[in-house]
């Protein structure tokens, strides 16, 4: 076992040097700055989470009992499992759509920008806009979609696609991805964009399939910016609160209901320390994925 | 034994004195000091009537004008005023007066975020006739907040909507005075895509409708004491039995388990329901946008069920928050605001009953306004919010957590059988009644 001692270099006193000081007085602002505006909020909600806080009223500590509460309630275990769900699914289909677009966009041809600004168009959109003009598509009475299935005589009947267990939440689902894609089509046909053409050149020369150059050319390239778009994609997309409570407000029957939903049912009575335990609830998940993230970043690097 | 005095004048002068003293209180009570060039903010209810919105924004600002008062009007949608009014409360960043209803009055009066206003709730109330009873219990906060902090300004509640052109030609000329009754005139003219019940079953306030329907089979919430749950019954199945066959007989228009807070109003105008419950906006829309459907249109109270009719008024007021800077021209405001002149004008444009009875003679409330009669006629026989159950903050809680809509939903969209879906609603109204021991 070795013993590592730190020694003070010369005319270093207990804040360091002269010079260090002045960093971290540069610094200082920012620190501040986060530690306002990030860390005492977040800080501050894990803390009434713990509490009875009501508009007007700051509470008491009541320990666990805001997540004894939601741990009971049958509309929790339905948004841990559609969160789930929404997360995994709508990003899984984001990165399918996205890196293929981006795979296809990459290569030369006309109208290249206007098709990449067209295909921006969703994330564009604001979200409120959106989901309203999703939610008329899905109407099941003269919704673009129904009229479409039933005019092409593709399907005859009727579907009530939000109002259906069987089909609410694939119908939440496309329509996120469908506002959701272009983020990681832009990240990845940047990320492309960097690949230098020898090694596609290096690899025809030796013989690859185009599947050999996509993989080993290709692939490890983009996987960093993968890695890093699916950890914010999948905060978002867990966050995301418009598309579930325009589309369904969480119905039918909690078919639908995620966290941000299930939090905002929670403000609507003014329980603040209850709608704040539901975002706590949260924050394991969301740490996991934020971890496995790094930790997968850091490993590419290191590779 | 009476006693005659003299009228000697000492008396005289201390007559004349004592009366100069009481006419002065009065008057200093009636208006209050106003500083002329201080400022005034008001945060407004938003209604679907632009007039109205319009009318109350300058009735205030040459209110203001007159008074030497900068005034600052926030007209603010009421789908937004919980969590306006809730940051503003953290933030302490509240307006000097504002527009809210009764589930955020009482609970921010329990928390003495209000001043009381027992004074101006009197003097209005006597000069124009006294306040409906109805209106009067509902918005009486002096058990939680030690006096009156709400001065009532207009009532919402839902009214029965029929198509009575289509209704009248298969033989229902007259409002069915049953939920029975209504299910089988609706099941009469029920012929896709035009069904017969635009009823919400959704999570937002237009299912909650459902609780009335509920409660008029005889369904509770919770029992008299406010304190434990009680939607387990016989008078529940019965009611789950009747959505349930409604449901079979797919007299709803499809997408109404998640309908948002506009379904019922965009499915009555585009022409694909028979009747709904409504609080009057539709018929104003109609009469704006589809003549021909507003003149096809006939209102009534909400049917009965076993039990009576349960056809709850919802009352909204003005306050005055005790973080107000400028209280003295916010209740000068709010007695000015209260005045016939104003009001008969505003109720002409905005959907609102009346919440005094000298206000049931405006011209608006007449019978030849169907929709504004038929608020009129809410006030004077409808029930207390709640009614039969105990208004209180569990009972908001349960509301706001949609305990009935959910449990129609697991019935009609889960296939659960009654015992089992009166089963959770009941465990998760405990759970919410338990938090507020």
């Amino acid at each position: 076992m070795t013993t590592a001692t730190r020694r003070r270099p010369p005319g270093a006193g207990i804040w360091g040097t002269s010079q260090s000081r002045f960093a971290y007085t540069l610094v200082l602002p920012v620190v501040l700055l986060l530690a306002g505006l990030v860390a005492y909020p977040f800080l501050y909600a894990i803390y009434v989470a713990f509490t009875d806080r009501v508009v007007g009223n700051d509470g008491q500590w009541i320990g666990l009992a805001n997540f004894r509460y939601l741990a009971q309630s049958p509309a929790f275990s339905a948004a841990v499992w559609n969160t789930i769900v929404l997360v995994v699914a709508s990003d899984a289909l984001k990165l399918l759509i996205g890196l293929g677009l981006a795979l296809l966009v990459n290569r030369r041809f006309r109208f290249q920008g206007l098709f990449r600004s067209l295909l921006m168009l969703p994330w564009a959109m604001p979200a409120f806009v959106a989901f309203l003009t999703w939610r008329v598509l899905y109407q099941p009475i003269g919704g673009g979609i129904n009229l479409l299935l039933t005019d092409s005589g593709i399907y005859p009947e009727i579907v009530d696609w939000l109002g259906q267990r069987s089909t609410a939440m694939p119908a939440v689902i496309a329509a996120s991805v469908w506002r959701g894609f272009p983020f990681w089509f832009v990240s990845i046909l940047a990320a492309l964009q960097t690949i230098p053409v020898e090694l596609y050149e290096a690899a025809r020369v030796d013989g690859a399939s185009a599947w050999q150059r996509f993989w080993a050319v290709t692939f490890p390239s983009i996987r960093p910016v993968v890695i890093i778009t699916a950890v914010l994609s999948s905060i978002w997309t867990a966050n995301s609160f418009e598309n579930v409570w325009l589309l369904t407000q969480g119905g039918p029957s909690d078919a639908t209901i995620v966290f941000p939903v299930l939090a905002y049912f929670g403000m609507q009575t003014q329980r603040l320390g209850e709608a704040a335990a539901v975002s706590v609830a949260m924050l394991p998940v969301l740490a996991i994925l934020v971890f496995t993230g790094t930790h997968m970043m850091q490993r590419g690097e290191d590779e | 034994m009476k006693q005659h005095g003299h009228l000697t004048r000492r008396r005289i002068i201390q007559a004349t004195l004592a009366g100069t003293t009481a006419l002065a209180t009065r008057s200093a009570l009636a208006a209050p000091a106003l500083v002329k060039g201080s400022k005034l903010t008001y945060w407004g209810g938003l209604i679907f009537s632009d007039k109205a919105n319009k009318m109350l924004v300058e009735t205030i600002k040459k209110w203001g004008a007159d008074n030497g008062i900068q005034t600052d009007v926030v007209m603010i949608n009421q789908n937004e005023t919980v969590q306006k009014v809730s940051a503003a409360v953290a933030s302490n960043a509240m307006p000097d007066a504002l527009d809210l209803g009764l589930d955020l009055l009482l609970l921010l009066s329990r928390q003495g975020v209000f001043i009381t206003l027992d004074d101006l709730y009197t003097s209005v109330g006597k000069a124009q006739g006294g306040w409906f009873p109805a209106v009067a219990s509902a918005t009486d906060t002096t058990k939680v907040a030690g006096g009156r902090t709400g001065l009532p300004f207009g009532i919402t509640g839902n009214l029965l909507l029929r198509r009575n052109d289509v209704l009248s030609k298969a033989g229902f000329a007259k409002a069915p005075a049953t939920w029975e009754e209504l299910a089988t005139q609706a099941a009469a003219v029920n012929k896709p895509p035009f069904y017969g019940l635009g009823l919400a079953l959704s999570n937002v306030g237009d299912g909650n409708t459902q609780i009335g329907v509920l409660q008029s089979y005889g369904g509770r919430i919770a029992d008299d004491t406010g304190t434990k749950a009680a939607i387990k019954s016989d008078a529940t199945r019965e009611y789950l039995r009747w959505v349930k066959n409604a449901w079979d007989k797919k007299l709803f228009p499809p997408g109404n388990t998640t309908w948002d807070g506009a379904g019922d109003n965009n499915a009555y105008l585009s022409g694909q329901a028979a009747f709904i419950a409504n609080t009057g906006s539709v018929g104003i829309a109609a009469k704006n946008q589809d003549p021909e459907l507003f003149q096809g249109t006939l209102y009534s109270a909400l049917p009965a069920g076993p039990k009576g009719t349960v056809s709850p008024t919802d009352p909204n007021v003005r306050a005055i928050p005790k973080a107000s800077k400028n209280p003295d021209a916010a209740r000068a405001l709010l007695e000015h605001l209260a005045q016939p002149e104003f009001m008969s004008a505003y109720y002409a444009e905005a959907i609102y009953g009346p919440v005094l009875q000298g206000q049931s003679t405006f011209k608006t409330f007449g019978p030849q306004d169907a929709i504004h009669s038929g608020l009129l006629d809410l006030v004077q026989r409808g029930t207390a919010p709640a009614f039969p159950d105990v208004y209180n903050a569990a009972y908001a809680d349960a509301y706001n957590n949609f305990v009935v809509p959910k449990m129609i939903q697991r019935v009609v969209i889960d296939s659960w059988d009654f015992d089992r879906a009166m089963d959770e609603a009941q465990k998760q109204t405990q759970a919410i009644y338990d938090k507020y021991k």
